[in-house]
């Protein structure tokens, strides 16, 4: 995500203009880092192109200059209608699919091999196989793998039925009917079977089966819709196109021959490159005439088309990848408390292993006889050593063999329990019903599942503005026509609720939605063109509905004398322009490729479309030329402000282009999104000589991008200024409330966006981030000098204002209100000057010091530049949250990245880790459930290493008394069963169902979510702490039966048995301990634990074969038993207990005291007893 | 949950979901436990708990303790160390060419004071000192199966290094088996023999289940090296008690095996005479040998740790108890107080 592209780096983002395909055009050279080598695709191609003049192909120009001519060797070869002959020289893939990862007989040793690409697993399966050497077998062989082999089991169980699933689908996906072409009549043919070349036909609402060109459709002029909602969670019509050259050829009818000539299969969705030879002439094919499979015909009786895609080949199949895996933050910590408790595990094999060497030497002239080892065998001829390999071996064995026996001092199961926990986890975000957004019907989701826990860490979030704090809900709120601004502050009248209506054949026609309008500016709509005013207002709305890239499509209502009209197009911008034009009466009714029809104060007029320049981004504008019944030709440009004075005549109407600039600003510092409109009348030699380099230019086989560019360009210029819109973008419900609570909880937000400085500050003060007492530092600049000097400048500034103050900023705590803090703005342009170069120091320390940061005109790698530049000097969380394929690389940037399930698509989403509705849930996500999985996460990776560490000692302990041999007094299996069965369940539970404190408490105290960023759930300390409670405790279960029962005739089993049933129930206790919330559910695995495991102990003790049989049953007879386990348990947990009795009463950490609270407010909610809280507050405060 | 990859096919559904207008909602369903809100019982650490727990914790400690030890003092114990006294002056250098050789006369005479009366059972326990019967290659070599079924008689394999003799398997085979204490004691009181009653000192779970009762001796002590104490081939393995008892591998290298009891009271200064036979090589390593004689307590033998662990708990509790109250008292602090709050305490103030 280096590469820079300079072109890009540009303030290539203007606010209103067709804003997804700008969007997406950055997202295509995202998709091209996945690791394939498609070039760069502009593909501001994707949208509608109604253009008369057929062949005005593709479409990109970095294709059209990367890639001349499709190489042969790298093209594939379609022969249409003739799939024999297409198939025969490659082996193109048929059209049956498998997402199933596994056949039957592959599953094992793949499913095996993908999971043995944990290192925990390897390590496992290391232990196991040592232990199968008889020189090192300490535990039986049966037992050893057993941990192993279930853990193997269970996700072989899961990954086998997830396969199962994906096969059933694939069967039903390939037994799906399609109509193909064969031998001049469409049969119908199971999926599976279709073959590249074959000619299909798809009716409309049918899912199309696999990637083809369109070669007619039903619409004359060869025009489909589509919806692309399986690809890319788009759910507006996209329109796609016949070439005219097959457009007339009827399939059934005549033989149809031609050859396409396409690139290879690839992965990008907004990409497609080919030839078609059809009746000697050569046409070029791009993106626009291809539909591809997952994608629905909608609006269009029927499509035919040839396939070229087929199966796995097909762009959707391409696509199935996964989401990036991110790790987080708590588990790299734990990595390094890893390798602390390996070093200890080898510390205690090498103490082992030095006693060991020292007893043998010692005892070396022993070992022959003595009746516990003897070493000679001498049942044989020879006395031979038996199972002694020398010295220098032994030692080496026993360090192997005490590696086997305290091999769970690393946490293996750690890893599988908090898989597990992640899941719950993840199941209640799922379900929480606080995350649930109603109008669009999405509740929260999960995609990335190993980072719950950093949502309890995060530090800074970067926000993009356009659809995530705002509704990205375009509404057109006011005009400024011809100088004159109309803004709808003048009350309209309430007689027009239901906006404006046209009547066809007796049927109202209505537009979908309503727009408010201005009376007076509806009166000089309605006058006509008489009055000079009027006729500019006229033009000025023919701009609006004619100058766009919108799809009418009337829809029916259950009234059958009403109809509504919807249109459709891939900018809200547009749509909403449209709307409004419709509202003030002119009406968009239907769109072909050729003309438009708009209804005109209830007079429908037919244009025609002579031309149309795609918005893309170095213009930052889009015009149409339109040819008017009385024969007139006039070219409409609309865009950005920054562009379009360039090419507005400044010659004509200089005091209407003053007053037009004067609105514009006045309109952007309230808020709103702008666009400049322009037109001028082409005269015939004008337009003879546009039409024929654009014609020239539209089927040029190179660089048709650019010379298209070049085109527009020389008719877009010397333009008479009509005048400027202004649209509203709603804030989202709750966006102020929550930025006000995350910034209380120390988080620092930083808002990134396209848009105008003025629109994106006036969106701050609306949205609280920025406010009157802040002091605003902004940054403009346009060269490495100024912008280093304005730093330099703003650094000062702002140190001396936060020392003045008097606090400090770095204590974190910025929440005191009455601090003079400071906002940094700075736009894009200085950014391409500071980033990547050494001011990025600068402007990090200056952020640092600001409280709020807002970057506007920020290109979509510029946005992942500032996470980067933040991420790089801090080692503080970062999220990112944004809803449109320009913030797909910050997105994946980002630690933690959210996705807003919006208007804009779902590329955002398909890269974040998390998605939602609403940015206003964002809170909920950090605050609570983040909060929450940070303390049930913490808290489980120090338990489970305590967990683990404990049983070690306590083997330890009692090897120190064995001759250094590695025998162990309990049972192999309770030490196998330990982390599977004894202990796992409890603190899975408690990792998944505690909660330290309520969700209004939470979201009462924002600042509780300090508690993530001071690390006080997990850090080296508490570690520290838990590993000297763990020797503690191990000691304590060891010595106090080994001291009770020294001298006495006690067997290994017997006292092995007292050890397990004191660790686990110790174990548990020390968990219920810490419990902070008891349901039954955590009653139910505490308690549960400790009875199965005397359960456990009782059933292994009643196998008669083991040594220990019955073992249990002659001890637990005896009261020194129980006395033990009482003292161990009580003995044990009593410096904790003081311990923590003590730190929470006397340091209390601010959840501790909010959970204080919690409960005292309870009682006396429930008591209702204020007298009892009296004597309370006689207390002293200190 | 799966993040894998979204399958074409699973598209179309979800497709068809958002189509579907409004008719399957995705709103998850309200339950308390899906919201995380099961009606649960948060216990905090208030003063008055604490303190309630360390006093009761005392309170249950000390009695204890206090019975415990009194428990552990009536037992009466006699102990006699006699691996050395039980060589003649002569062998004291060498004392492992003395146990080792045939020809030596092993009998040696101890006399034991009863110091206090002594209440019928009394225990007679043969302890060793610095025997490791927990060693690794001492515990794994025996054969349960062997044991416990006459069929399986030659399944030997886990008994090396003693698993045949003369090609033939040995049964019992096995280090723990040839290792069979076998040191003898008989008692005596006013010239009077003292029976020692040797049935019923092994698990009855061990006779009935471990040992069979079609297995007897075979080929066993045959080898060239003696490892101790031979057994009788007449008699099944689950009437070889001794054997049992041995068998069942202490945990710790200083135990006792229960050798017989005697079932009659002893009087105080009552002198019992032992005569034994000093056979068991504890010699070669330096291993103690010791004939004890005890009665027991509800609490088994005589061990004063439980009893004064018991005690220094409670203890320690109690004062835990004391000070937390002083310490309350002296420094109380409300609990829940927003005031100690880190954002409303001053900044810098802490």
């Amino acid at each position: 995500m280096d590469s820079k592209d300079p072109a890009e780096n540009l303030y290539s983002i203007e606010p209103a203009l067709s804003s997804s395909s700008r969007r997406s055009n950055f997202s295509s050279r995202f998709k091209s880092f996945g690791g394939n080598s498609i070039r760069e695709v502009n593909f501001s191609d994707l949208g509608p192109k109604p253009v008369k003049y057929g062949s005005r192909g593709a479409e990109s120009e970095t294709y059209s200059m990367s890639q001349k001519e499709i190489n042969d060797e790298d093209a594939r070869l379609v022969q249409i209608n003739d799939p024999v002959k297409t198939n025969e020289r490659f082996e193109f893939s048929g059209n049956s699919i498998r997402t199933g990862k596994y056949s039957i007989l592959s599953f094992l040793p793949r499913n095996l091999f993908e999971q043995f690409h944990r290192v925990a697993y390897v390590y496992f399966l290391v232990i196991a196989v040592l232990n199968q050497l008889p020189q090192l077998a300490v535990f039986g062989r049966f037992a050893s793998i057993l941990p192993l082999a279930f853990v193997l089991l269970v996700t072989a169980v899961k990954d086998a039925y997830e396969d199962y699933r994906r096969h059933r689908a694939d069967k039903i996906e390939n037994n799906r009917l399609a109509s193909v072409l064969v031998n001049h009549e469409f049969h119908q043919k199971k999926c599976k079977d279709i073959r590249v070349g074959e000619i299909i036909k798809i009716h409309a609402n049918e899912t199309i089966p696999c990637d083809m060109v369109l070669l007619s459709t039903s619409d004359p002029t060869g025009v489909a819709y589509v919806q692309t909602i399986n690809l890319d969670g788009e759910s507006n019509l996209k329109t796609r196109y016949a070439k005219q050259e097959t457009l007339l050829k009827i399939p059934e009818k005549e033989n149809v021959s031609a050859l396409i000539k396409c690139e290879k299969p690839n992965r990008n969705i907004y990409g497609f490159q080919a030839n078609m030879e059809v009746d000697g002439t050569q046409v070029s094919l791009g993106p626009s005439n291809i539909i591809l499979r997952g994608c629905e015909l909608k609006n269009t009786t029927w499509a035919v088309g040839v396939a070229v895609y087929a199966g796995r080949e097909t762009k959707v199949m391409l696509n199935n990848s996964g989401a990036p895996s991110k790790r987080s933050r708590l588990e790299t910590r734990m990595n390094l408390e890893i390798i602390f408790l390996s070093l200890f595990l080898t510390a205690l094999c090498t103490v082992v292993s030095v006693c060991a060497a020292v007893w043998l030497r010692r005892h070396r002239d022993e070992l022959d006889y003595l009746p516990f080892y003897r070493r000679k065998d001498f049942s044989e001829e020879e006395e031979e050593n038996y199972n002694y390999y020398g010295w220098g071996l032994e030692i080496v064995f026993t360090f192997l063999m005490s590696v086997i026996v305290f091999q769970i001092m690393i946490p293996i199961s750690l890893y599988i329990s908090m898989e597990l926990v992640r899941v719950g986890q993840a199941y209640f975000m799922i379900r929480d019903i606080q995350m649930y957004d109603e109008p669009s019907n999405s509740s929260f989701q999960c995609r990335a599942l190993n980072i719950n826990e950093d949502l309890g860490q995060i530090k800074y979030v970067f926000s993009d503005k356009t659809g995530t704090l705002t509704e990205n809900k375009m509404e057109f709120q006011c005009a400024s026509i011809w100088g004159i601004d109309y803004n709808g502050g003048k009350a309209s009248s309430q007689d027009q609720k239901d906006g404006y209506f046209v009547q066809v054949d007796g049927k109202v026609l209505r537009p979908k939605t309503v727009v408010k309008t201005d009376s007076e500016l509806l009166q000089l709509a309605r006058s006509g063109k008489e009055t000079k005013e009027g006729s500019h207002v006229h033009d000025f709305f023919l701009a609006l509905a004619a100058c766009n890239t919108i799809v009418p499509i009337i829809v029916d209502t259950p009234d059958p004398t009403l109809k509504l009209i919807d249109y459709q197009g891939e900018s809200p911008d547009e749509q909403a322009l449209v709307y409004a034009a419709a509202a003030y009466g002119f009406m968009l009714i239907e769109r072909t490729s050729g003309h438009i029809v708009i209804d005109i104060q209830g007079e429908r007029q037919r244009f025609n479309v002579l031309g149309l320049h795609e918005f893309d981004s170095d213009r930052k504008r889009m015009s149409v030329i339109l040819g008017f019944p009385n024969k007139s030709v006039k070219v409409f440009v609309k865009g950005a402000d920054t562009t379009m004075f360039s090419v507005i005549d400044r010659s004509l109407n200089t005091s209407i282009i003053q007053a037009t600039e004067a609105h514009l600003h006045s309109y952007s510092s309230i808020g709103l999104r702008t666009l400049v409109i322009g037109m001028r009348e082409l005269s015939t030699s004008e337009f003879e000589e546009w039409h024929s380099a654009f014609e020239a230019a539209s089927t040029a086989l190179m660089r048709r991008a650019s010379l298209l560019r070049k085109v527009a360009s020389n008719i877009e210029r010397n333009l008479c200024i009509l005048g400027a819109s202004g649209i509203e973008d709603k804030l989202q419900q709750g966006v102020p409330e929550a930025i006000e609570s995350l910034r209380a909880a120390g988080i620092k937000v930083w808002v990134l966006t396209g848009d105008k400085q003025e629109t994106a500050i006036s969106i701050g003060y609306s949205s609280k981030l920025l406010t009157s007492k802040m002091l605003q530092i902004i940054v403009n600049s346009n060269s490495k000098e100024s912008c280093r000097k304005s730093l330099e400048d703003a650094i000062i500034m702002s140190k001396k204002l936060t020392t003045m103050s008097g606090t400090t900023n770095d204590t974190g705590r910025n929440s005191g209100a009455s601090l003079t803090s400071v906002a940094l703005i700075i736009d894009g342009t200085s950014l391409v000057y500071i980033l990547d170069s050494e001011l990025e120091e600068m402007l990090f320390e200056l952020a640092c010091n600001c409280s709020v940061v807002l970057c506007c005109r920020v290109a979509p790698l510029q946005k992942a530049g500032i996470v980067s530049l933040v991420k790089k000097r801090t080692s503080d969380m970062t999220l990112a949250i944004g809803d449109g394929a320009n913030d797909v690389s910050m997105i994946q940037m980002a630690d933690v990245g959210v996705g807003i399930s919006g208007q804009e698509g779902m590329q955002a989403v398909m890269a974040s880790d998390f998605a939602m509705g609403q940015f206003r849930f964002l809170v909920s996500l950090l605050l609570v459930h983040g909060h929450w999985n940070y303390q049930r996460m913490g808290y489980m990776i120090l338990y489970n290493f305590y967990r683990n560490a404990v049983f070690v000692l306590v083997l330890f302990w009692y090897v120190l008394f064995t001759c250094f041999t590695l025998s162990t007094a309990i049972n192999e299996w309770s030490s196998v069963l330990y982390s599977v069965i004894y202990t796992s369940v409890p603190t899975i539970v408690v990792g998944i169902l505690d909660k330290d404190l309520n969700r209004t408490t939470l979201l009462k105290y924002p600042q509780l979510y300090g508690a993530g960023h001071r690390e006080e759930c997990y850090n080296k300390t508490l570690f520290w702490i838990t590993m000297i409670d763990t020797v503690w405790q191990s000691a304590v279960i060891f010595f106090i039966p080994l001291l009770a029962y020294w001298g006495s005739s006690v067997d290994a089993s017997s006292i092995g048995d007292l050890w397990t049933l004191a660790v686990v129930i110790l174990v548990n206790l020390h968990l219920a301990m810490d419990v902070i919330r008891w349901n039954w559910i955590t009653h139910a695995a505490i308690w549960g634990s400790i009875i199965a495991t005397f359960i456990c102990v009782i059933i292994i003790d009643a196998i008669p074969s083991l040594v220990g049989y019955w073992a249990i049953f002659q001890i637990a007879r005896t009261g020194l038993f129980w006395l033990c386990l009482l003292a161990i348990i009580v003995t044990a947990l009593i410096p904790r207990f003081a311990v923590k009795v003590l730190y929470q009463f006397y340091t209390p950490c601010d959840v501790q005291i909010a959970r204080e609270a919690e409960k005292i407010q309870a009682q006396s909610e429930s008591a209702a007893s204020e007298i009892e809280m009296n004597p309370i507050f006689d207390h002293p405060r200190r | 949950m799966s993040s894998n990859t979204p399958s074409s096919s699973a598209g179309g559904v979800g497709s068809a979901d958002s189509a579907a207008p409004r008719r399957n909602s995705k709103r998850p369903k309200y339950s308390k436990f899906t919201q995380q809100e099961l009606p649960a019982c948060k216990p905090i650490l208030t003063p008055r708990w604490v303190i309630s727990a360390f006093m009761l914790v005392s309170i249950v400690f000390i009695p204890i303790g206090v019975v415990s030890l009194f428990a552990s003092r009536d037992v009466v114990e006699i102990v006699d160390r006699y691996e050395t006294a039980c060589v003649p002056e002569n062998f004291r250098n060498d004392k492992v060419s003395f146990i080792q050789s045939p020809s030596t006369n092993k009998s040696c005479t101890r006399r034991l004071t009863v110091p206090k009366r002594m209440k019928q059972p009394i225990y007679v326990y043969y302890q060793l000192d610095n025997f490791y019967q927990n060693h690794r290659r001492y515990v794994k070599s025996r054969s349960d199966s062997q044991l416990k079924d006459n069929s399986s008689w030659d399944d030997i394999s886990s008994c090396k290094p003693e698993d045949d003799a003369n090609g033939l398997p040995i049964v019992p085979c096995g280090l723990i088996a040839w290792s069979l204490f076998n040191d003898t004691y008989n008692f005596s009181l006013n010239n009077q023999q003292l029976v020692v009653n040797k049935r019923g000192i092994s698990w009855k779970s061990d006779r009935d289940s471990k040992f069979g009762s079609d297995v007897f001796p075979r080929n066993f002590q045959n080898g060239s090296l003696i490892g101790g104490k031979s057994l009788d081939p007449t008699v099944r393995l689950s009437e070889q008690e001794d054997l049992i008892v041995w068998m069942r591998t202490a945990a710790l290298p200083t135990f006792r095996k229960l050798y017989g009891k005697i079932e009659r009271d002893l009087q105080p200064n009552e002198v019992i005479h032992v005569t034994l036979e000093n056979n068991y090589n504890t010699y070669s390593f330096n291993g103690k040998k010791r004939l004890v004689l005890s009665t027991t307590s509800w609490l088994g033998g005589k061990n004063d740790f439980l009893g004064i662990a018991y005690l220094t708990v409670g203890g320690l509790c109690f004062f835990l108890a004391l000070s937390f109250t002083v310490v309350y008292l002296v420094k109380p602090r409300r609990l829940g107080d927003p005031s100690y709050l880190s954002w409303n305490r001053n900044p810098g103030g802490h």
